[in-house]
C-alpha cells in the first residue's frame, strides 16, 4: 500500500505558508471602524425611534436592549482591532491569497490561470480615504472567491494590471 | 466532411415548432396563473348568462392572439454557424443577439417531451458554462436537422479534442482498449427489470423530500391566494384543528406513517422511470452519449474534460445487488436555478461500467493502492456537538408546540439514530490521492466516493475555529467550478502539504480546466 504523501516531498514545493504575507493599509482600520459606528448608531436611533412612537411597547427591556446593542458594539470594534493584524495578503507569481480571522482562521488562494475577471471597488468611506477592494472572481458558483478590502488605489490598480496580463498571456 | 454549407445562413426551426412554441406558451401562463383558472372556474356559475358569450370571445381572442405571438417567435428564432461561433437571433420585440465559441460550448443535448415525440420534431439544448444568457434552447428540429447540427460543432470543435488526445499520449488511452472501442455496444443499456431494482433500492427519504417539497409549493401557492381574498386565517384555523386531533391520535399518526413510506416508495418508482427509462450509455471518441427518459426522451453528449468531478455512490441494498449510481458535476453558470439540470446521474451501473468510466476519465489510476487517510477524531467531537444542538432544539419546539412532557419520549427513538449515522458518517470519511486525483469518501447510510482532478479546481482554503486551532487541526476546502468539495478535520501539517500540492499543480498544468 502506498502512502498519498509519498507523491509530495514537501520541499519541492513552493510552500505558501513559509512566505511572509503583507499587511493591508493601516487607514482602513479607520473605514472599519467608521462603518461600524454607523451600523451602531443607526440601531440606537431606531430603538429611540421605537421608544418614543411607543410602536412595539418595549419600555420594559429598552433598558437592557441598549445594553446589549452596546455591548455588542464593543465587542465588535474589539475583535476588528485585533483582527485587523491578521488581515493580510500575497501575490506571488502565479497565484493572489488572503488571509484573516482570530477566532476563525481562513486563508484563501486562488491561481492567476482560474481567474475569469478581477474587480475594483470603493465605498464612499474608502475613497475618503484613497483605499479599495479588489475582488476576484473564478467559474461557478462565485459567491466564496477572494475579496482583499483596504488596498491602496493605486496597489489595487497595480495588482489588477498584472493579474490581467497573467491571464492573457 | 458534413455539408457546413447548410447551417452558414441563416435558417429557422422546423414549421411544426409554431405548434411547440404555442404549447409552451400555454403551458408557461397556465403554470403561473393556474389558481385564478380554478377560481375562474369555480366563479364561472355565478356569472350571468349574457356575460357568458362576452367572456368566450375574449378567451377565443386571447387564444388567437397567442397563436400570433407564437408565429411571429418562431419567425423571428434564427441561427446559424460561422467562423466557429454558433449565432442565434430571436425576439419580437426586445431583439437579441447571441454568439457563442464553440470551445465554450458545453454539450448539446437532445429532448424530446410527449408532444415533440408525437410530431416528431426534437429540442436541442446547447449547455454552456457562461452566464445564463448563452443557455440556447431551439424548440423544434426535425431529426435531421438536429443532427447535422450537432455533428457541425462537434466536428469542429474536434480539434480540440485531438490535442487533448495528444498530450494524455503518455498515458494507456482508453481508446486502445478494443471492448470500448466497438461502437455501437453500449457501456450500460438498463431493462426493466433492473430499473426496478434500481428504484426499490433508491434513497426513499429523498424521493419523500420532493415530493413534499412540490406539495409545499402548491400550499404556499394556495395560502397566497386565500391571503389575497382575506381569508388567510380560515385555512390557518382549519389547519391548527387538524394539528389539535393528531396529537390525541397516535394511530392516525401510525397510519400515516404507513401512508407516507408508501408514498415515498412510489414516487421513488415513478421518479426513476420517467427520468432513467431505458437508459442506455456509449462511449464514444472520449464522450459519453447518453439517452434516456420516458416521457420526456433525452440525450446527451458529456464530453470527458467537461466533467469537472464525478461521484461513485451506493448504499448496502444496491452494494448486495452489485449496482451503483455515478453522479456527474459540470461547470456550473451563474444561474442556481437549473442546478440540476447540470448533474447527470447514471444509474445501475455495474463493477464493470464502473471501472470503464474511471478508466476513461482517470486514465487507470490505481486507487487501490493507496491508504486511506482519516479525518481526526475531532470530526466526531463535532458532529456531536452538533447533533446535541440540533436535539435541544427539536425538544423544546415540540414542548413548546405540544405543552407535554409525553414529547420527550421522542428522545428514545432520536438518540440511537443519531449516534449510529454519526458513527457511520464519521467513518466513512476518508481521503486519499494519487499524483493527479483526489479521492475522498464520504456518506453516512449511503457511501459516496468523489473523485476530483487536482487541476479541475478554482481556489483552495483552509478553514480553522478557535476549537480546531488547539488541536492542530483544519478543514480544507476546494472550490470547483461545479461547488465545495470538503475534507473536515486533518491534520494541519497534512493539509499545508495537500493545499501547496494542489496550488501546484493547478498552477503548472497544461490541461484546461474545461
Amino acid at each position: 500500500m502506498l502512502d498519498s504523501f509519498q507523491n509530495i516531498v514537501v520541499s519541492s514545493f513552493p510552500n505558501i505558508l513559509e512566505v511572509e504575507f503583507k499587511y493591508i493599509n493601516r487607514k482602513y482600520l479607520k473605514v472599519i471602524l467608521i462603518n461600524i459606528t454607523f451600523v451602531y448608531l443607526s440601531l440606537l436611533a431606531a430603538v429611540f425611534f421605537l421608544e418614543y412612537k411607543n410602536i412595539l411597547g418595549l419600555e420594559e427591556v429598552t433598558f437592557w436592549l441598549f445594553l446589549f446593542i452596546t455591548i455588542l458594539f464593543i465587542y465588535t470594534i474589539f475583535i476588528k482591532i485585533i483582527g485587523f493584524k491578521r488581515r493580510k495578503f500575497l501575490v506571488r507569481e502565479k497565484d493572489i491569497s488572503y488571509k484573516k480571522g482570530v477566532f476563525y482562521k481562513k486563508i484563501t488562494t486562488v491561481p492567476f490561470n482560474r481567474i475569469q475577471h478581477v474587480e475594483i471597488d470603493q465605498g464612499p468611506i474608502s475613497r475618503f480615504f484613497n483605499l479599495a477592494s479588489l475582488s476576484v472572481f473564478t467559474a461557478g458558483d462565485s459567491s466564496d472567491d477572494l475579496k482583499v478590502n483596504g488596498l491602496l488605489k493605486d496597489e489595487a490598480q497595480q495588482i489588477k494590471e498584472y493579474i490581467s496580463n497573467q491571464i492573457d498571456g | 466532411m458534413v455539408s457546413k454549407s447548410s447551417f452558414s445562413q441563416f435558417s429557422k426551426q422546423s414549421k411544426k415548432g409554431i405548434i411547440i412554441i404555442y404549447l409552451d406558451i400555454l403551458y408557461k401562463i397556465i403554470k403561473a396563473l393556474w389558481i385564478l383558472v380554478f377560481v375562474f372556474i369555480q366563479n364561472f356559475s355565478k356569472t350571468l348568462d349574457n356575460n357568458l358569450s362576452y367572456i368566450y370571445f375574449y378567451l377565443g381572442f386571447f387564444f388567437i392572439f397567442l397563436l400570433l405571438i407564437a408565429f411571429l417567435k418562431y419567425h423571428y428564432f434564427q441561427f446559424k454557424i460561422e467562423n466557429n461561433y454558433f449565432i442565434l437571433k430571436k425576439g419580437i420585440i426586445k431583439k437579441t443577439n447571441t454568439s457563442i465559441p464553440f470551445d465554450r460550448i458545453q454539450n448539446i443535448n437532445f429532448k424530446q417531451n410527449i408532444i415533440q415525440q408525437i410530431i416528431n420534431v426534437y429540442e436541442v439544448n446547447i449547455e454552456t458554462a457562461g452566464s445564463s444568457k448563452a443557455e440556447i434552447s431551439i424548440k423544434a428540429l426535425s431529426y435531421e436537422q438536429a443532427n447535422a447540427l450537432k455533428k457541425t460543432i462537434t466536428i469542429n470543435d474536434k480539434c480540440n479534442n485531438y490535442i487533448w488526445e495528444l498530450d494524455d499520449d503518455n498515458k494507456p488511452n482508453t481508446i486502445n482498449n478494443p471492448e470500448i472501442f466497438i461502437e455501437q455496444k453500449p457501456l450500460l443499456k438498463i431493462s426493466i427489470m433492473q430499473l426496478l431494482k434500481v428504484s426499490l433500492t433508491e434513497n426513499h427519504l429523498k424521493s419523500l423530500l420532493l415530493l413534499l417539497a412540490i406539495l409545499f409549493g402548491f400550499y404556499q401557492q394556495i395560502t397566497e391566494l386565500f391571503n389575497g381574498f382575506g381569508e388567510g386565517e380560515l385555512l390557518d384555523n382549519y389547519i391548527s384543528e387538524n394539528t389539535t386531533n393528531f396529537e390525541t391520535n397516535i394511530v392516525l399518526i401510525f397510519i400515516l406513517g404507513l401512508l407516507f413510506i408508501l408514498v415515498s416508495v412510489i414516487s421513488s418508482f415513478v421518479r426513476v422511470f420517467l427520468r432513467h427509462f431505458n437508459l442506455t450509455v456509449y462511449i464514444k471518441n472520449n464522450a459519453l452519449e447518453i439517452y434516456q427518459g420516458l416521457t420526456t426522451k433525452k440525450s446527451f453528449i458529456l464530453k470527458k474534460e467537461k466533467v469537472q468531478h464525478i461521484t461513485v455512490s451506493d448504499n448496502p441494498i444496491k452494494r448486495q445487488l452489485g449496482i451503483s449510481f455515478i453522479t456527474f458535476k459540470q461547470a456550473l453558470s451563474g444561474n442556481v436555478k437549473k442546478k440540476q439540470d447540470k448533474i447527470i446521474k447514471l444509474v445501475g451501473c455495474g463493477q464493470d461500467q464502473v471501472l470503464a468510466i474511471k478508466n476513461l476519465l482517470f486514465s487507470n489510476e490505481k486507487f487501490e493502492n493507496f491508504t486511506k487517510n482519516y479525518s481526526s477524531y475531532y470530526f466526531k467531537v463535532r458532529l456531536y456537538l452538533r447533533s446535541i444542538i440540533f436535539l435541544i432544539i427539536i425538544n423544546s419546539v415540540l414542548y413548546f408546540i405540544f405543552k407535554y412532557n409525553f414529547v420527550f419520549w421522542i428522545n428514545i427513538l432520536l438518540l440511537p439514530i443519531f449516534i449510529i449515522s454519526i458513527e457511520l458518517t464519521f467513518k466513512k470519511r476518508f481521503y486519499l490521492f494519487t499524483n493527479d486525483t483526489l479521492l475522498i469518501g464520504s456518506g453516512t447510510i449511503e457511501t459516496h466516493k468523489t473523485y476530483l482532478p487536482f487541476y479541475k479546481v478554482q481556489n483552495v482554503k483552509l478553514k480553522q475555529t478557535f476549537f480546531q486551532s488547539t488541536q492542530n487541526i483544519i478543514d480544507i476546502v476546494f472550490q470547483t467550478a461545479s461547488g465545495k468539495i470538503v475534507i473536515p478535520c486533518i491534520r494541519e501539517d497534512e493539509a499545508f502539504k495537500i493545499y501547496n500540492y494542489t496550488l501546484f499543480m493547478v498552477e503548472n498544468n497544461k490541461y484546461s480546466w474545461m
